[in-house]
């Protein structure tokens, strides 16, 4: 386990191997939860993704890598776009392999007869209930105590638009910096979907464009260069 | 290149005083629109690949166990070939060997590589693109995989990462694709007459110049990881 | 593959800043994105980047017997390949309509405006012509393909250099590179396309529309003009009506565009000639961004490999040679031999005597099965049309006894297989 405490911090590459099992005695070896990029191969563990290795306490280790592609993972909110109506079920588009299901009574208030109101087109933030690689994705909009929670069909008068997968973690962190950098500029209404899309609104078309482009660019900048940005552009529109 | 025949008798094999690669770079994440891409040059081969994965299969080319992997390789001028024929199956083959398809049941992986320019080593640089750009989509991966090309010349010389004229000029060029595990040798191409020996030597070469490249990998990727 | 479908509020968000003349990266209604012109090491060969739309060209050329009706011509070829790079919805093999259209155009723009001087490619008339063949690929699709990949042939087809050749009577002689320097081709003038999108049924135009904007335009106006202001090509498609005075201002702004890209393509060949002149380094590995974070270069690595002695005799010891199975050719009669065991057939022809369990077989039961046609063979020669039957010897007396021999040795040599595999191995043979 020492040798992996080490490498937290540093680079990792596919096929490097983590921690020697076999090399252990009986008695010493310790859990090790393998998050994503990690994987188990016999008695060791092994990387599959490039990234950076991250740690958490107890024994929670994962790869943090950049990515742009969405694979499906119960329980992520994401945003979707409704593509067809066909029957019980909407067919919606969340970036990943296949369409995702929704039923029209996972909604709120939803009942055979009350339908939603959800048109082609539409976006809809919602969380995934199944989610593995063997089944079609299914979405719900409800909560397991029958709220809607924040979920159900949103958008009208914003920007959608689509960042890596990265970045989107970072935004969903409970102190994100970047998210209270952008508050103190100006007040904006954001959705933040699990599978890279971002939904902004404010108050002018000038300023949602504003938060969006720079959303969109703060992925390669440091905290450093993000702050100068901010300055700047709140000098020129003030 | 000079040749040196050491001890003709006691030694089978001829010495190279040094074997270099040629200059490589490369640059991932160029284009918008793939899942991952990447570009790799070598000396003045250049090719640039774009992948996009897992994605949505037609039912007809779909597979229920694994992703099914397409590799598309577009020559610079002309309609492609049998010789791009051949060499995408080359090149899907090792992508099959060294990507975790069973995690990504029902879906399709597809490569396309672009050649820019070639001037010798082309099939090996098709392979490094390839593992960039599949580490740039952040695909699982069960090991990587190189590239590496070696010409064998009238005289028996083995030189590493010929440029076309050398190509042209040798008697046998042989490509490796070497994985980063075990430095095994993944697949092999092979073009002329060479005696068994000669191919082990070119192996065992092969080998050593993959450690190169490994490092190059690393470096790269973690340059680019250098600011989060 | 599908693209992500536009949903109904980036399409109401984007026509609503349109509206409000405000375009989502912040250019402002007549701006082009940043364009950027790479060449290579050949001659002909270029990569232009328009914003995040790219393009590579490749020129080349080669004598060819000219076209009946015009036997002093030489001839032009423009061949534009949407890449399944470039989006997720080209699929390879499939000729779309936009494919169509956008080789149309492309066609429109350089043939029939008459920009190279097809005179000047003659060698001998009516025999041997040049034929200049452009190759476009398009690399990534962000909007406006047709600006792009205009921009990339007239530079491709600036930079290019075709071998000098020399008449002498009946005798034509191609010099290479080495012997005589190429020769540029002659180019009368360089027309460019620009492309300008319209919404609000056709009163507000935008200028290099970006892949989002074309998702939502109306209709699309596209004029291919050099820099004496000359209209080499124009083309409106979308089914949208133009007023006559929004053509004539497209025209104007069209003019001043071409000629700020003409100035940026000539400056761009300029720095290419002074690199190559000076004897500097020059190619897409040049080009290489450094400074970017995603890029990383390496000077030659030397290989280290004066250990490799070891490892070549750990090869060579640890590799099992292959098991003879084909010892020589074995021969059957003059002109008759047998090398090997043949190709199994693969073309899964049912025979109706035979079924899949048949795989399942073990090896004793398989020489069962295999003693009673041995005992057939000696009473008769079996002639028959399928290619399945047996062999057909041509002195079967001579040779009857060593095939049988030897039947059983191949019997013995194969690992496995079903009856089918048996059968159809040896009739590889006579033809």
């Amino acid at each position: 386990m020492s040798s992996t405490k080490e490498r937290v911090g540093c680079v990792v590459l596919p096929g490097d191997v983590l921690t020697c099992g076999s090399e252990l005695p009986e008695g010493k070896r310790d859990k090790l939860i393998c998050g994503p990029g990690l994987r188990r191969d016999v008695d060791d563990v092994v990387v599959c993704k490039s990234g950076i290795l991250r740690h958490k306490e107890p024994n929670l280790y994962w790869v943090d890598s950049q990515q742009t592609r969405y694979v499906p993972a119960k329980g992520e909110g994401v945003i979707g776009i409704v593509t067809a109506k066909s029957g019980d079920v909407f067919k919606v588009d969340i970036g990943g392999s296949e369409l995702a299901t929704l039923s029209y009574l996972a909604f709120e208030g939803a009942t055979k007869r009350n339908r939603p109101n959800v048109q082609v087109g539409d976006l809809v933030y919602s969380q995934l209930i199944i989610a593995n690689k063997d089944m079609e994705p299914e979405l719900v909009c409800i909560d397991s105590c029958g709220r809607a929670n924040g979920m159900g069909v949103f958008g009208a008068g914003g920007l959608l638009f689509k960042v890596s997968l990265g970045l989107v973690r970072k935004l969903l962190l409970p102190q994100s910096e970047v998210i209270q950098d952008l508050d103190s500029m100006f007040p904006f209404e954001m959705v933040v979907g699990m599978n890279g899309r971002i939904w902004v609104k404010s108050r002018s078309t000038q300023q949602t464009l504003i938060v969006a482009n720079l959303l969109e660019s703060c992925e390669h900048m440091t905290t450093a260069q993000r702050r100068d940005v901010l300055r700047r552009l709140s000098q020129n529109c003030l | 290149m000079v040749c040196l025949p050491l001890d003709a008798g006691a030694h089978k094999f001829r010495h190279m005083a040094d074997r270099r690669l040629r200059e490589f770079g490369c640059e991932q994440n160029l284009l918008s629109r793939p899942d991952g891409s990447a570009s790799f040059v070598q000396g003045d081969t250049t090719v640039v690949v774009g992948i996009y994965g897992p994605a949505e299969v037609k039912v007809s080319k779909e597979s229920y166990d694994r992703a099914t992997l397409e590799v598309i390789l577009k020559p610079k001028v002309g309609l492609p070939g049998v010789a791009e024929r051949s060499r995408e199956q080359f090149i899907r083959e090792t992508c099959e060997a060294a990507l975790l398809t069973a995690l990504h049941p029902r879906t399709s992986i597809v490569l396309i590589l672009q050649v820019i320019h070639d001037d010798g080593s082309l099939l090996s640089c098709c392979l490094n693109s390839a593992c960039m750009a599949a580490m740039d989509a952040g695909l699982n991966m069960r090991c990587l995989f190189c590239g590496v090309t070696c010409a064998i010349d009238l005289d028996g010389n083995i030189i590493l990462d010929p440029t076309a004229k050398q190509e042209k000029e040798s008697r046998a060029v042989l490509t490796f694709a070497i994985d980063s595990v075990e430095r095994q040798v993944m697949m092999s191409s092979t073009k002329g007459a060479f005696t068994t020996a000669e191919f082990h030597q070119s192996i065992a070469i092969c080998q050593k110049a993959a450690e190169s490249i490994f490092q190059f990998y690393r470096d790269s990727v973690g340059r680019r990881y250098s600011k989060s | 593959m599908k693209e992500t479908p536009l949903s109904n509020c980036e399409r109401l968000f984007l026509l609503q800043a349109i509206a409000e003349k405000k375009r989502v990266d912040g250019r402002q209604t007549f701006d082009y994105r940043n364009i950027k012109i790479t060449f290579g090491t050949d001659y002909g060969c270029c990569i232009v980047e328009l914003g995040k739309t790219k393009v590579l060209a490749q020129v080349s050329c080669e004598l060819v017997a000219p076209k009946s009706n015009r036997p002093t011509e030489g001839v032009l070829f423009f061949n534009l390949e949407l890449s399944p790079m470039a989006s997720p919805s080209f699929e390879p093999g499939r000729h779309s309509e936009l494919l169509v259209k956008l080789n149309r155009l492309l066609e429109r723009c350089f043939r029939n405006s008459k920009c190279i001087d097809t005179e000047s490619l003659c060698v001998v008339s009516g025999e041997k012509v040049w034929q200049i063949r452009v190759d476009l690929h398009l690399l990534n699709h962000d909007g406006n393909i047709m600006d792009a990949a205009s921009i990339a042939a007239i530079t491709a087809l600036c930079h290019f250099r075709r071998p000098d050749v020399s008449v002498i009577g009946e005798e034509v002689t191609v010099y290479s590179v080495d012997e005589r320097d190429p020769v540029p081709l002659c180019i009368h003038h360089m027309p460019i396309c620009v492309s300008f999108s319209f919404f609000q049924q056709g009163t507000f135009l935008l200028v290099d529309p970006n892949e989002r904007e074309e998702k939502v335009m109306d209709g699309l106006l596209v004029i291919a003009m050099n820099k004496h202001r000359e209209i080499c090509t124009i083309q409106s498609s979308g089914g949208i009506m133009l007023l006559k005075e929004q053509v004539l201002r497209c025209s104007q702004i069209a003019g001043v565009k071409v000629t700020e890209i003409t100035e940026l393509i000539q400056k761009a060949l300029e720095n290419d000639k002074k690199i190559r002149k000076e004897g500097g380094k020059f190619g897409f590995a040049e080009s290489l961004p450094n400074q970017r974070i995603t890029a990383f270069k390496i000077e030659g690595a030397p290989v280290n490999t004066s250990e490799v002695e070891e490892t070549v005799e750990e090869i060579t010891h640890n590799t099992v040679p292959p098991t003879e199975i084909v010892p020589s050719p074995i021969l059957w009669a003059s002109g008759t031999a047998q090398i090997g065991e043949g190709v199994l057939n693969t073309w899964e022809v049912e025979e109706p005597h035979e079924s899949e369990e048949a795989d399942d077989k073990s090896m004793e039961e398989e020489e069962e099965v295999s003693t009673t046609p041995r005992h057939e063979r000696k009473e008769t020669v079996i002639l028959s049309d399928s290619e399945e039957e047996e062999v057909i010897i041509l002195n079967p007396d001579k040779t009857e006894k060593k095939f049988q021999k030897q039947a059983s040795n191949l019997h013995e040599d194969t690992a496995s297989g079903s009856r089918k595999k048996k059968k159809k191995k040896p009739s590889q043979l006579v033809k």
